[in-house]
């Protein structure tokens, strides 16, 4: 399996398509920290989690997009052509589609790797070494249930019909042009930049609204289920 | 032949294509989202509101539409697995040349389709003030370049990358960059002109026009030089991207034809001829801080100034009289608009050279010429050019408006600026000639009335009138004349003849009579040596305004169809108006001293607690309250919050330009909304407004000491009997 998952992962990884959105990620990563993130949200710092956690979810619909997209390798009508022969191989197909599903988390955890340290660099840059820390937390919060959930759905959406993956992936741009519910504040931005001004205290620590710890882990929860729905019905 | 064929061919194609006309149909409905969903134009012209905001929404969906289709057109070939097919056929160059032509001639179509299908309702929504050059130029520059230049956008991602996902992408990323971070870089933002923020109804836009097309005419060439470029990539007789550049390359013209392209985008982008260089440190006085030149007077300047109404720009020629009793050559420093050229100096009739220094301040180019060391010399300057914009101005693009329906010249861009030399004891006598179309009326900023002195035989009138000091605003355009007898003054307002209407309906001299009725019984009367006549003059939208001794300006959005329409202001709005005629008290009627970084004391202080009282008196309480003093805690709050405020090491630490970028954001809240908070906390202390009223009437109607004319902030603490502390804000905010 680990052949496999080392193949994988070479395909998603080693062509022109990671490269070229690794470039475009860490172009506007550059854009956003310098035009939006240094001036600071909710009256905290740059550096602060919520100013951190702010830039973050500017970059998640570049984020979204590009897993959908290495999703699309395993989802599209060519990949599930193959399908007919893989199966016939001796994996268990639960077993491979584990691994196709660890490979593109994975390619996707590269992709916010990048973003975070841009940003590390960033700080490092402009505020020195010091500044950084605590900020795993909204890292966490943020991007963790979102992208499992992106490939949950997408990978469970690109079974039933190829092109619903490249639908969904419009699905943060619109939320973030919508007036949303405050447990959904991740979205368009309200999360970070109205939610710290609410808690009546300067550079408040980083804390989060019970609604909106729920909705993130009904997100990872949603995602967790749609990956695993192929295991537990080859299971049954 | 064969091109032309297969380019009928592939536009019959595409309009045979159901995801054609669904792209088509949204893109024609996709204005109506700028009604409410997109509105990027904050003005509330009625141009703004109804053509603006629907055709810059028009064309960033439309223009992401065809993106979308022209990628999925691009691919088409590839995904149904013919293109091996195809490229047996036709070079597979010339079929990106074909498609690429195809989808451009549908995005032309579409613009041409929803300029008509929305023209009816957008004539009939604006009403009065609907232009059709307007409508079709907004039209153009901002939906249909839209279409186009994501277009090619598009083609240009798909033909480098051969890919789908990635050109997908690509174009995802390079859409999202322009309508965040780079919305409000009017060069950078391809996808929706950025800065456009007005349109004005009563006067022309074709300084705001002119821009746009040129960034949009910018971005044609550059994104028209990379699909150039990428052409070259397109994959043929199997082989990868280096291969196929390099076989596609052997035409040289086509890389020089797009690095041409890309080449003449750039120069574009570096020598743009519309903003200036001015320095980013809004505090900086280095232009008025120059070497005094010591034993020279300036006894008297004239200036024939020549706008040119169909190219924006102005020529000139000044002249300037000087005694020179240093006996020595001196260094004259003027500031010209940065966009101007001195095209001659001549010094008692011999040539000097004019040289500028290439710094630039407040839209103003330092420019030093030597005099001579003969007792009287006569400085003669030919200038002219294109007039540039203060580089501050790029998010409210429109000015300085040059056109045969309206002009506005302000100091440095009317005339050359005298920065080093007074008058001899009083301000430099000026006498201003200015040649405009006939039907303009030319209106001096101040007390001085301009006179016709000849009509000319190509039809323009020459006007003349006499003005003093180094500087003066002159504005021009179809004005109607309406007198308001108010205060014990003659108000002379002048307002757009295609605002006529409007300005009737909503009784705007009632208004103009209120408010110089208010300020002379609480504070007394204004003073004008002009024969007691005040001129309010309407100026073309900007958001803003200014005053000076005798004259205040109007802005056009203080009185729209809109603003009558809104019934929470009622026929009340003119809220610019009710600052800058507050202004001839507060600011003219006395003066205040420059303002500084360390102190929010100034002009604005007075004034904006002023507007504030008289439109609680008009308006009532619950509207002041909510629209001033709740807008003042919240700014004011806002800005002692700011972490940069609270620490401002960081802000040391940070690069010049950033850390001045910041300043500036955080400069005007200081003026604007907590010495305005001081006042009231003031008029609390003091008992009351009545008591405030009495404290300011005595402080405008005070003996002024010329040795130190200025309102000073301990000047008008001890008046109210109060100290510094006694107004800090810090408990009343909960800071």
């Amino acid at each position: 399996m680990r052949k496999i998952l080392i193949y994988e992962l070479k395909r998603l990884l080693w062509n022109r398509f990671f490269l070229g959105i690794l470039l475009v990620l860490l172009f506007a990563g550059w854009q956003v920290l310098s035009g939006v993130t240094l001036l600071g949200v909710a009256h905290t710092a740059p550096f602060s989690p919520w100013s951190f956690g702010d830039y973050l979810r500017r970059m998640l619909p570049l984020l979204w997009i590009g897993a959908l997209f290495f999703l699309t390798r395993f989802t599209s009508g060519g990949a599930q052509r193959v399908a007919v022969l893989t199966d016939a191989t001796p994996v268990p197909p639960r077993r491979y589609a584990g691994v196709r599903s660890a490979a593109a988390l994975l390619a996707t955890a590269l992709l916010c790797l990048a973003c975070l340290a841009e940003a590390l660099g960033f700080y490092a840059l402009y505020f020195g070494g010091e500044v950084l820390g605590g900020l795993w937390a909204p890292a966490l919060f943020v991007l963790l249930p979102v992208l499992v959930f992106a490939l949950g759905t997408a990978w469970r959406l690109g079974q039933k019909r190829p092109w619903l993956v490249f639908a969904w992936m419009a699905l943060p741009l619109l939320l973030s042009a919508l007036p949303l519910p405050a447990e959904l504040g991740l979205w368009n931005g309200t999360l970070f930049s109205e939610y710290p001004l609410r808690l009546g205290t300067l550079d408040p620590a980083f804390s989060l609204p019970g609604q909106a710890v729920a909705m993130q882990g009904a997100f990872l929860g949603a995602g967790l289920a749609a990956l695993a729905l192929p295991f537990w019905v080859a299971r049954r | 032949m064969k091109t032309m064929r297969r380019f009928c061919l592939e536009c019959g194609r595409l309009l045979r294509s159901r995801e054609t006309w669904a792209v088509l149909l949204l893109t024609l409905v996709s204005p109506l989202a700028g009604l409410w969903l997109y509105t990027p134009a904050t003005g509330t012209t009625m141009l703004s509101v109804y053509l603006a905001n629907p055709a810059l929404a028009g064309g960033v969906i439309g223009g992401l539409l065809f993106a979308l289709l022209t990628v999925v057109e691009m691919d088409r070939a590839h995904r149904c697995r013919a293109d091996v097919l195809l490229d047996a056929v036709a070079s597979p160059l010339e079929l990106a040349r074909v498609r690429l032509a195809a989808l451009l001639a549908v995005a032309v179509g579409t613009t041409g389709l929803a300029l008509l299908l929305w023209l009816p309702a957008a004539a009939l929504r604006i009403g009065a003030v609907f232009d059709g050059a307007d409508y079709v130029l907004a039209g153009v520059l901002f939906f249909g370049f839209s279409l186009v230049l994501c277009t090619l956008a598009a083609a240009a991602a798909y033909s480098l990358t051969q890919r789908l996902d990635l050109s997908l992408v690509l174009v995802a990323a390079f859409a999202a960059l322009s309508l965040t971070v780079w919305s409000d870089d009017w060069q950078r933002s391809w996808l929706s002109p950025g800065g456009v923020w007005a349109l004005s109804d009563d006067f022309s836009n074709s300084r705001l026009f002119r821009s746009v097309a040129y960034a949009r005419l910018s971005w044609l060439a550059a994104l028209g030089g990379v699909w150039g470029l990428a052409y070259l990539c397109i994959r043929r007789q199997g082989r990868g991207l280096l291969g196929s550049l390099a076989r596609s390359a052997r035409r040289l013209y086509r890389p020089a034809l797009a690095l041409l392209l890309v080449g003449v985008s750039a120069f574009a982008y570096a020598a743009q001829p519309f903003y200036d260089d001015s320095n980013p440190d809004l505090s900086a006085m280095t232009l008025y801080e120059q070497e005094i030149a010591e034993g020279v007077v300036c006894t008297g300047r004239t200036a024939d100034v020549r706008p040119n109404p169909a190219r924006g720009t102005v020529q000139g020629a000044a002249t300037y009289s000087f005694q020179n009793t240093s006996g020595q050559a001196r260094k004259i420093a003027f500031g010209i608009n940065p966009g101007y050229e001195i095209r001659s100096a001549r010094a008692n009739g011999e040539d000097v050279p004019a040289v500028r220094t290439g710094y630039e301040e407040s839209n103003m180019a330092l420019v030093e010429i030597t005099i001579p060391a003969d007792e009287t010399v006569e400085l003669v300057l030919e200038y002219g050019g294109l007039p540039r914009d203060w580089n501050l101005m790029t998010v409210q693009q429109g000015d300085p408006e040059i056109s045969a329906e309206y002009l506005c010249l302000e100091n440095q861009t009317l005339a050359p600026y005298l920065l080093n030399v007074a008058g001899e004891g009083e301000p430099i006598p000026a006498q201003i000639e200015i040649t405009l179309p006939a039907h303009m009326t030319a209106l001096p900023f101040g007390a001085q009335q301009a006179e016709v002195v000849r009509e000319n035989a190509d039809g323009t009138v020459t006007w003349r009138y006499a003005g003093a000091g180094p500087g003066g605003i002159l504005y021009a355009g179809d004005y109607v004349r309406e007198d308001v007898q108010a205060g014990g003054i003659t108000v002379q307002l002048y307002y757009s003849r295609k605002h006529e209407a409007i300005m009737r309906q909503a009784d705007a001299a009632g208004v103009v009579e209120a408010v110089v009725e208010y300020c002379t019984a609480h504070y007394g009367a204004l003073s004008f040596g002009a024969a007691g006549t005040l001129k309010l003059i309407q100026g073309r939208v900007r958001g803003g305004g200014y005053a000076a001794a005798g004259a205040s300006l109007l802005d056009e959005a203080d009185f729209t169809a809109a603003n009558l329409a809104d019934g929470q202001k009622g026929a009340v709005p003119g809220e610019v108006m009710l600052h800058e005629l507050v202004h001839q008290w507060w600011g003219l009627g006395n003066m205040f001293d420059v303002e500084t970084a360390d102190s929010p004391w100034s002009a604005e202080g007075l004034t904006v607690y002023t507007t504030y009282r008289i439109v609680k008196e008009l308006y009532g309480e619950e509207y002041a309250q909510e629209n001033y003093v709740d807008k003042w805690r919240e700014a004011v709050q806002d800005y002692s919050l700011n972490f940069y405020v609270r620490h401002p090491e960081y802000l040391t630490a940070l690069p010049e330009a950033e850390r001045l970028r910041i300043e500036n954001s955080l400069s005007t809240v200081r003026l604007y909304s907590e010495m305005p908070l001081k006042i009231l906390r003031a008029q609390e202390l003091v008992g009351g407004e009545e008591a405030m009223d009495e404290i300011l009437r005595g402080l405008f109607n005070r003996e002024v000491d010329w040795n130190a004319p200025y309102l000073t902030y301990p000047e008008f603490l001890d008046a109210c009997g109060l100290t510094e502390e006694d107004l800090d804000l810090a408990q009343d905010l909960d800071l």
